[in-house]
């Protein structure tokens, strides 16, 4: 066959060439090798690899057979892998998309709002969406639990709120300190005007979200206050780069802290959900010294207004900001199977509900997967970078109170049998069949006695 | 169970014999047993057995030796129920044969057969029944029926009518709910019962007594049910996107339709989540051939784009596929067109949708342990067939084009939007893997796989370049593919005699069909 096919005309590559086609270890064999009855998550995985590889080498072609294999396994109303695959496929063909961008019209510049128009959820949907599982009732309970306890004998509360899920944490904060049998503070919540554009999206301004919470916690005559700090300043062009919104953040955060208002006499929380790992984290070369990331600006700064309490809870997910293609690939896969299987335990595979949350976690895994640099929005770290992170920039954990924890348990009995939860030092861990998805945490800033001097002289 | 002292009555005893009075029975604490009583152990067989009673001529097994008698009856044999003996009888009491257990002590046997049985179920059996909606496991079936019965119960309740398991769920959404927006004085109501929290006494608007779980003569809540301002996108068909009479353990049970909650809204809730697989079940003849209105599947995309010609509509959706899927997803009053077998396309490769089982495996490998895909159609391999042959049945469609990656308003010809590397779409393109990589040795592998896989080709098209590329012609991407192409050209004539690629001239209908 060789010989009939060489001597075939050449207008085409020519074909004496040998060298210009790579091994079998590039080809599709490789890639379904030990799937040849079926095609399972190993199989899935495998072949995302190979397109990954494949792209990174520039061999489209190969990319396109993959991906249309895989195309055909996805499925977003299959089972788990199918349903993750199908996510997985649609970067992945952003990506082939821009080795030969001059062909393709595509308009990448948002973060992956562009094909598929999940629609905002209103408030009401917003709170049964966040205890569909307890990906992040978890945290908002672990969250509640550490503040309730730093609290205590203040009688005014402040909390800073970081987070992406508009305020969903907040209420039964509320009904808790409506329950205080010392007394009830008051309260008052700051969020920001702006957030990372990501799921879960409301159709609701934040202001909205603050009257209700006003009218809520006047129904259970707890004195409330709902500040929104504006970010101004901001360019209203959508393309520009999140940095720019968390260097104003941490500007104006550091600068202009009468905009905060904060008191003395209260108790300031800071409430970090879901929110660190999206603040960049890249370290530039400054000119005599590393110049910090706005993730450790951020932290540093948060330091520095001296807050009772400091909740931060993220997901576990373990790479970095520099990781390639197929470590990416690897890693997401590994991780977001996890609500996939989750929702897999109790909701059918059409439930419109399911489709919507795990098209969320598409939307994590499109931005992930398919974009680079600034663009890619979130840089996830693992508990134990975490854990390092804070330690470095002034802070030390507090443990969970016994009382959180049973509270904790309650919650995942309530849901599927799978959830559980272990500790990892001070921290919580949610688990899924064992394997760590979120994870919650409390920090104080280090008292200057505990340090030792040569640690105080390095802070300063 | 009746009164402990040694009764006359002739329901006390062996209870397996005597329909039980509802509200006669009067039971000894647990595990106190009347000290009088004869004291039974059964083996764990026995205690496990279901139909211990058998009939001798069809083997059909009974669980009671009365049903056994009258079944017997039916064959002509000798039957003979148990009177009711009118002497005293005396009371049996039953110990668990799991030497570690506290009933296992006579002093702590329990006091009826059924009772012994399910103990021992629970507590020494392996739970076979599993509830769908919360994962939890029963050793004993009417334990597993009664939980069907209370989980995602309904505890608390908004105002608004909705219903909560789950304390944090519904103080969350009683604070954004609507029903307290409106609202004009509170009477701040602590809850006293756990069925209704904190529902205010006064309020025109509220439909019923708040303590009252489930209110007699419900006014409709308000606002029809009270959908959330703005919210409700969807349209016309609501009943795919109410959310506020849902509960919040998304499931509907049967017992939301029986309870007397008079709220209407509930109702439909109850085909939330099912109706989606009736409508598309029902729709998927439709979809099957060509584009459903509301997009198709991605896959059918894909075959749409490498059928053969039989598929006429096919072309038509080449906008379609992910955008639309997606959007047809969002959008309930669309039904989703679920990718269903087509069995009236040739090449139609969609998946049936699978019922995956996620097996609570050991760490790292859950994931894998679904149920594969099953594979109506394509198995791995086919798929890789079809994955060579692509090009051979290819039209000017681009793969990319086709997936919808292209802004679906304007449509795109062939190759000519891939600059500089362009060749001629309509008889002379090659891509790279047709007629190339024939040196590479590692198609030896391909072969393995493919051999004693025939394929016909499919009447020609101009064109096998998938991204409208002719990229290869410049010596860019070659690899897997052209190995691929190459293994399958080889083994795949059906005369014997391989069909020789000719860069550039594939699209000449006689070259490369023999048959």
């Amino acid at each position: 066959m060789k010989a009939e096919l060489q001597a075939g005309n050449s207008s085409s590559v020519s074909l004496q060439n040998p060298n210009l086609f790579p091994t079998s270890q590039s080809s599709i064999s490789g890639a379904l090798q030990g799937c040849l009855s079926s095609i399972d998550g190993a199989c899935i995985e495998r072949l995302l690899l190979h397109c990954a590889n494949a792209l990174e080498r520039n061999d489209v072609t190969l990319a396109q057979q993959v991906m249309w294999v895989l195309n055909n396994v996805a499925s977003s109303t299959g089972d788990p892998n199918q349903r993750l695959a199908s996510y997985f496929l649609k970067p992945l063909i952003l990506k082939a998309s821009r080795v030969y961008p001059a062909s393709i019209n595509v308009n990448d510049s948002s973060g992956g709002d562009e094909s598929f128009q999940r629609r905002p959820m209103s408030v009401t949907e917003l709170a049964r969406y966040v205890d569909l599982i307890p990906w992040y009732r978890f945290g908002f309970c672990a969250s509640n639990g550490a503040i309730l306890k730093a609290i205590q004998g203040f009688s005014r509360v402040h909390v800073l709120d970081f987070s992406i899920t508009h305020c969903m944490q907040w209420p039964t904060l509320i009904d808790e300190l409506s329950k205080l049998n010392e007394g009830v503070p008051t309260l008052r919540i700051s969020v920001l005007s702006w957030r990372p554009r990501v799921p879960p999206s409301l159709n609701a301004p934040v202001q909205e979200v603050g009257q209700r919470l006003s009218n809520f916690a006047k129904f259970k005559d707890v004195p409330f206050e709902f500040n929104v700090i504006e970010l101004t300043g901001l360019p209203h062009d959508q393309s520009s780069s999140d940095h720019l919104h968390y260097d104003l953040l941490i500007r104006l955060l550091m600068n202009d802290l009468s905009t905060l208002k904060i008191r003395d006499d209260e108790a300031l929380v800071v409430n970090c959900q879901n929110w660190l790992r999206y603040i960049p984290d890249d370290r530039k070369m400054g000119n005599s010294s590393e110049i910090p990331s706005c993730r450790d600006c951020f932290l540093d700064m948060i330091k520095s207004i001296n807050p009772c309490i400091v909740t931060v809870v993220d997901e576990d997910c373990d790479i970095g900001a520099s990781s390639g293609l197929s470590s990416r690939i690897t890693t997401c896969f590994n991780y977001l199977w996890i609500p996939f299987d989750a929702l897999e335990t109790f909701l059918p595979k059409h439930s419109l509900q399911r489709i919507e949350y795990e098209s969320d976690f598409g939307q994590k895994i499109e931005n992930f997967i398919g974009f680079e640099g600034v663009k890619r929005i979130e840089i996830f770290e693992s508990t134990s970078k975490l854990s390092q992170r804070m330690v470095n920039n002034g802070f030390s954990s507090v443990a969970f109170c016994e009382d959180t924890i049973k509270e904790i348990k309650l919650l995942l009995d309530e849901h599927a049998s799978g959830w559980g939860m272990k500790k990892d030092g001070d921290m919580l861990l949610l688990t899924w069949k064992g394997h760590n998805s979120v994870y919650a945490s409390a920090w104080v800033p280090q008292r200057l006695t505990e340090l030792e001097p040569w640690e105080n002289s390095m802070l300063h | 169970m009746n009164d402990s002292t040694v009764s006359v009555d002739s329901s006390s005893g062996n209870r397996t014999e005597a329909p039980p009075k509802p509200g006669a029975k009067k039971r000894n604490l647990p595990g106190m047993p009347d000290p009088d009583a004869e004291v039974i152990a059964l083996s764990p067989k026995t205690l496990l057995a279901t139909n211990r009673f058998v009939c001798e001529i069809c083997s059909k097994g009974f669980q009671r030796d009365q049903n056994l008698q009258l079944h017997r009856r039916g064959h002509n044999l000798p039957w003979k129920l148990k009177q009711r003996s009118g002497k005293e009888i005396k009371k049996r009491v039953y110990v668990c044969p799991e030497p570690s257990c506290v009933h296992h002590d006579p002093t702590r046997a329990l006091g009826d057969l059924t009772g012994i049985k399910k103990h021992y179920c629970r507590k020494h059996g392996e739970k076979k029944w599993k509830c769908d909606k919360c994962s939890k496991k029963y050793a004993v079936q009417s334990d597993w029926k009664a939980h069907l019965k209370i989980c995602g119960t309904r505890e608390y309740k908004c105002d608004c009518g909705t219903l909560f398991s789950r304390r944090d769920s519904f103080i969350t959404h009683r604070a954004f709910c609507d029903a307290l927006a409106q609202e004009s004085t509170k009477v701040q109501g602590v809850a006293a019962t756990p069925c209704a929290d904190e529902d205010p006494k006064v309020d025109v608007l509220a439909p019923t007594a708040p303590q009252q779980p489930q209110p007699p003569a419900p006014a409709p809540p308000p606002p029809p049910p009270p959908p959330p301002p703005a919210a409700l996108q969807a349209p016309a068909q609501t009943r795919v996107s109410t959310d506020v009479t849902a509960s919040v353990l998304p499931v509907q049970t049967p017992d939301l339709l029986e309870s007397t909650s008079p709220n209407p809204t509930i109702t439909p809730i109850f085909e939330e989540t099912l109706p989606l697989v009736n409508l598309t079940t029902s729709c998927s003849s439709g979809g099957s051939s060509g584009s459903s209105s509301n997009g198709s599947s991605s896959s059918k995309v894909f075959a749409s784009l490498f059928a053969s010609s039989t598929s006429t509509a096919s072309l038509q959706s080449q906008t379609t596929g992910f955008t639309d899927l997606f959007r047809a997803i969002s959008h309930p009053d669309h039904v989703p067109s679920i990718a269903q077998p087509s069995s009236s396309e040739p090449v139609s490769l969609c998946l049936a949708m699978n019922q995956g089982s996620s097996i609570f495996g050991t760490a790292g490998q859950e994931r894998r342990q679904y149920a594969p895909a099953p594979q109506p159609a394509m198995s791995a391999t086919a798929l890789l067939q079809k994955a060579a042959q692509m090009g051979a049945t290819a039209s000017n469609a681009s793969l990319l084009r086709g997936l919808g990656i292209v802004s679906s308003s304007t449509p795109h010809t062939g190759s000519q939007e891939w600059s500089g590397q362009l060749i001629d779409p309509d008889g002379a393109s090659l891509t790279a893997g047709l007629g190339l990589g024939l040196a590479c040795d590692g198609s030896s592998g391909l072969k393995e796989l493919m051999l004693g896989a025939p394929s016909v080709f499919g009447p020609k098209h101009p064109t096998l370049d998938l991204l409208g590329l002719g990229v290869a012609a410049n010596g860019g991407s070659s690899g897997g593919l052209s190995v691929l192409m190459t293994s399958i050209n080889g083994g795949l004539d059906v005369t014997g005699s391989a069909p020789p690629f000719y860069g550039g001239e594939y699209g000449d209908e006689d070259i490369g069909r023999r048959s």
